[in-house]
């Protein structure tokens, strides 16, 4: 078989050549999809029921592609990103403002839940653990200031800021006032609140598109899952007898060896109670 | 999706575009290689017409040559279509040689992380030693619970952000964050208690979680980000824990903080 070596050089190149002309031509118009994508989606344009069908025929993709090729097989980090990508929260298909405005719906439910905690004599008052009070009055605080800035955050993508509280997650408080009668139910509650959002926000932090409401987001997510960290301890306390020790700082040697990890369940932080996107949007 | 029919795509447009320079990215790192099995083709060729290798010489074809270069292409595709914790930042790799070289992107942001993870992971171990030797006094239980979980957290998440590095074909970081830990060691040689192993140990985490908010700023890779998003929160609750043991108020700012990161050219070393 006799070669050209010098045609196929000639090849070679005329394949490279091909290639960046196919890029060239193509750059134009996939930046012009992208930047109308992101505007459709920045405003809030999608479709719920085409936004589901998306997000269901995405997940299925990926899944057969990860799953039917094995490629995971290979990868280091695959068990961990596979359960990632199982969560629901990383097919999150929302517009951005749609998310901003469900985490903001998350926090004016978190300080109207606080609000009420302090309410109770147990919490709020003279029988309250004081470090307990303090936490819930500063903890209160932190989340009326993530409020202004998922709001601040919306008005600057031209989103109608939220004000009221996530629906399904306030029918969750609601049912549980009545089981609210000591520490250790408001904890729960606490507890379930904060790690929804911690979760919400990670989920958020690769779902959104505008880079700034991306850092916002990050900037808050470690600060719910610090909370929750407290109330895991507070709560291994609580349930220990050791309520004494909930302060700053307890006597190392009166605590539970449980008590040194309880406070941080998992190496990588779940997504899976992560809140859909448009949960909290504002309709 | 069927040819044909009007069903959504179902690839965000960000992906696409992402695809898209993955996939341009590819042909260039591919060329090289293209060129090299043409060259020895093109060697094999002179050697079957002069007869040194006589007729028992495979020749490979067109098809086979054009396919067993392409390999690399269509596994990088492959493996780019699995989604985007796998696109591996091919735009930050395209330009350093697999597992050699300075790294940038999201690259350097992974090595510079695993490199801090592993320098948690040692000096957790050292303040576990110092525990066991006796040299902090009495060491609650507690704390201990407390050092080897964390440990343990810092372990899993190095080999996180080494996969970001393997799966683009880098080495992993075995090594540590030489710059920090030259503060780690001035500091560790002054501790002589729990509580000043709990205050450096704060230091590490604050700066993990810092250098981790501040890489979500940067990433451009989605994988990458999911990675520092699931990371960074935990980091957080190691140093909430610390700041508890340690009389501070645990939660002490309403947003996490990126001062402190650590850049990416810091020195990445043997311990």
């Amino acid at each position: 078989m006799s070669v050209d070596e010098r045609a196929l050089g000639a090849l070679l190149e005329e394949s490279n050549d091909l290639q960046s002309g196919a890029m060239r031509s193509i750059r134009e118009p996939l930046r012009e999809l992208v930047e109308r994508g992101q505007e459709r989606r920045a405003h809030g344009g999608l479709d719920p029921d085409e936004q589901r069908q998306f997000t269901t025929e995405r997940n299925r993709l990926v899944r057969s592609r990860l799953c039917g090729t094995g490629a995971f097989a290979t990868l280091g980090f695959g068990a961990a990103l596979l359960a990632l990508f199982d969560s629901p929260a990383f097919a999150v298909g929302g517009s951005d403002v749609q998310i901003l405005q469900t985490a903001a719906s998350l926090e004016n439910l978190a300080v109207a839940t606080y609000d009420l905690a302090l309410t109770f004599d147990f919490i709020g008052g003279s029988t309250a653990i004081p470090t307990v009070k303090a936490f819930a009055m500063t903890t209160k605080d932190q989340h009326d200031a993530h409020a202004k800035a998922f709001n601040a955050a919306l008005k600057r993508l031209g989103g109608k800021e939220q004000t009221a509280p996530d629906p399904v997650l306030l029918d969750t408080v609601n049912r549980a006032k009545a089981t609210l009668t000591g520490p250790g139910p408001v904890i729960d509650l606490a507890i379930t609140l904060e790690d929804t959002a911690a979760q919400t926000y990670v989920a958020n932090t690769s779902a959104l598109t505008d880079k700034q409401a991306r850092n916002v987001t990050a900037s808050i997510m470690g600060v719910e899952a610090q909370h929750v960290a407290v109330l895991l301890a507070v709560k291994a306390l609580v349930g220990a007898n050791l309520a004494d020790q909930v302060k700053l700082p307890p006597d190392l040697a009166l605590l539970p060896e449980a008590a040194g990890s309880v406070g941080f369940p998992g190496a990588f932080y779940k997504t899976d109670k992560s809140r859909p996107a448009e949960e909290g949007a504002v309709t | 999706m069927s040819a044909g029919n009007n069903d959504p795509m179902p690839v965000s447009e960000r992906e696409l575009a992402q695809l898209t320079g993955d996939m341009d990215d590819m042909h260039h790192d591919v060329m090289p290689a293209m060129h090299a099995r043409a060259e020895e083709w093109a060697e094999l060729n002179r050697e079957m017409r002069s007869g040194v290798s006589g007729p028992t010489v495979h020749v490979t074809s067109r098809r086979h040559f054009l396919m067993g270069s392409g390999a690399a292409v269509l596994g990088g595709l492959a493996l780019v279509a699995c989604g985007s914790s796998k696109k591996g930042s091919s735009s930050a790799t395209s330009s350093t040689a697999a597992g050699s070289g300075k790294l940038t992107g999201d690259l350097a942001v992974a090595a510079v992380a695993a490199a801090l993870e592993n320098l948690a992971v040692g000096t957790y171990q050292a303040g576990l030693d110092a525990a066991t030797g006796g040299t902090l006094g009495t060491v609650p239980p507690a704390v201990t619970a407390f050092a080897t979980t964390a440990q343990q957290h810092h372990k899993d998440h190095a080999a996180a952000w080494n996969s970001v590095l393997t799966d683009a074909g880098k080495h992993a970081v075995t090594a540590v964050d030489l710059t920090v830990k030259a503060d780690v060691d001035r500091a560790f040689a002054g501790v002589k208690d729990v509580g000043g192993l709990a205050r450096l140990a704060l230091s590490l985490e604050n700066t993990a979680a810092a250098t981790y908010l501040d890489g979500i700023g940067v990433l451009g890779d989605t994988g990458a980000i999911q990675v520092a998003a699931a990371i960074q929160p935990v980091e957080m609750q190691h140093a909430a824990i610390l700041n508890f043991v340690l009389g501070n108020y645990p939660v002490p700012d309403p947003f996490s903080k990126t001062e402190g990161a650590r850049p990416t050219d810091d020195e990445i070393g043997a311990a």
